[in-house]
């Protein structure tokens, strides 16, 4: 065995060498396909069962060898449709996942931390319809809403900013659009306001809101009805002037099941659950 | 000797799709979306491969996605995740085209939920990238004898064993075996030159 362990240390030998006592080594690669009929699989299984270790470090190389045959299958692309599904499918199980951590896992949310939500909420009550003129734009955007998350991620990217800006102003404009004031709870901070259309999505914006700090951001949630755990919702990030104007396509929650909004200041990039206390809540429903 | 022949990843390198497959665990969906486009292509085309029905091959590529993402902390970070992945596919794939049939009882006892695959890659795998690989073995098996490489493929491709593709192709059976063994014993050989 040294004198073999050492040629092959040196490259003089493919990895293959037959010891002559062992005659199950030249059927590992016909193991690793699969081609093996039920004989001689049983016969190797056993064999293997033995603990022979040659033969089982072999067969790890001939499955990793096997593996590459599928490079010899002609180049195909799924469509962009496959990925939607998932990426929907994956993203509902995050969330829902979040949720039952929440739920099930000693690192929810305190119940303290929530407490001043209902006191907030009694300042805050106000709503208001906004009469106005369907734009002629909202068939075609309530037809994206439609498509599946990533595909309007990237048609989102291609139409840029201004379409953004335009379906935020539907958003706003729209009749059936219902507007909610969230309220500070620093009097220093200023109120900010959502609009959420039931179709549409759902646009917070907010004028002299101070940066968060170093590494931070701001968060919106969704506090459901019946003492539901805060649905995570967008990343917010006010520009120099203390400016910001979000939208939410697909809140994850109706807005009959969604008792308030809430912000607050979150490590960059978001969390699943609320990490502080909220700094902003206005009632929806 | 399979020192020399399997080395793990030099101590501390961790693949980037096993950093993915570790964020997989936090539910992270953006890396469930990065390695999706980093492998979806490959997938896809060999469940093709094997189904020739593109709208079965994407449901079996759905499944193969999703039970990563649900499963995601059954898999060893340790072990090389492409060929894993492609043994996945192809399991699965293959259930699905011989479902019900003999061959699938066969098949399943010795599938387990998640696929067995080496441990290690063999270190020449870093010799070449996944598209000189590609290349490599397109290249060897296009050279093998057309009924050689036939029977690979009927090996591979089509899940049947030695006796079936010895009936499909008129061939004696030891004539199979030895053009499967030797196919890819020459492969092998392949992937390890270096240049
Ligand atoms: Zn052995």
């Amino acid at each position: 065995m040294d004198s073999q362990w050492l040629a092959a240390f040196k490259g003089k030998f493919t990895g293959n060498i037959v010891n002559s006592n062992d005659q199950f080594r030249e059927l590992i690669e016909a193991y690793a396909i699969g081609s093996l009929d039920a004989p001689e699989r049983a016969q190797l299984e056993a064999h293997l069962a033995s603990g022979c270790d040659d033969c089982e470090k072999a067969l790890q190389e001939a499955r990793w060898l096997v593996s590459q045959l599928a490079y010899l299958a002609p180049n195909a692309e799924p469509s962009d449709m496959l990925k939607g599904r998932l990426l929907q499918t994956v993203r509902a199980e995050a969330a829902g996942s979040a949720a039952r951590r929440q739920v099930v896992g000693g690192a929810g949310i305190p119940s303290w931390l929530w407490a001043g939500v209902a006191a907030l909420l009694l300042f805050s009550l106000y709503s208001a319809w906004i009469a106005h003129k369907m734009h002629d734009e909202v068939a075609y955007l309530q037809q994206q809403a439609k498509i599946e998350q990533a595909e309007r991620e990237r048609l989102e990217a291609e139409l840029g900013a201004a379409k953004t800006q335009a379906h935020e102003a539907m958003i706003w404009s729209d009749p059936k659009s219902k507007k909610i004031m969230l309220r500070p709870k620093d009097p220093k901070m200023p109120d900010l306001e959502a609009m959420w259309h039931p179709d549409m999505g759902l646009v917070v914006r907010g004028w002299k809101v101070p940066s968060p700090g170093e590494k931070r951001m701001l968060q919106l949630w969704l506090i459901p009805k019946a003492g539901g755990k805060p649905m995570p919702s967008m990343t917010l990030w006010p520009d120099a002037n203390g400016k910001f104007s979000a939208m939410v396509e697909n809140p994850p929650d109706t807005m009959s099941d969604t008792q308030a909004l809430a912000i607050t200041e979150e490590p960059i990039g978001g969390s699943p659950q609320p990490t502080s206390a909220p700094m902003w809540v206005g009632g929806v429903s | 000797m399979f020192l020399a022949v399997f080395s793990p990843k030099g101590s501390g390198e961790v693949s980037p799709d096993a950093t993915l497959m570790q964020q997989l665990l936090r539910r992270d969906v953006g890396a469930f979306e990065e390695l999706y486009e980093r492998h979806s292509r490959i997938v896809y085309s060999l469940v093709l491969r094997i189904l020739r029905q593109g709208s079965t091959a994407e449901e079996v590529v759905q499944d193969v996605f999703l039970q990563l993402w649900r499963n995601s902390a059954q898999y060893d970070l340790s072990r090389p995740f492409v060929p894993w992945l492609l043994t996945l596919a192809r399991n699965r794939a293959l259930d699905q085209l011989r479902l019900k049939s003999e061959r699938q009882r066969r098949r399943e006892e010795q599938t387990e939920q998640f696929p067995q695959i080496a441990s290690a890659a063999p270190e020449y795998e870093q010799a070449l990238d996944e598209k000189r690989r590609a290349e490599r073995v397109r290249l060897l098996i296009g050279s093998l004898p057309i009924a050689q490489k036939k029977a690979i493929e009927l090996a591979y491709f089509e899940g049947l064993s030695h006796s079936e593709i010895a009936a499909s192709l008129k061939e004696p059976l030891g004539t199979v075996k030895s053009w499967i063994r030797s196919g890819l014993l020459r492969l092998k050989e392949s992937l390890r030159a270096t240049s």
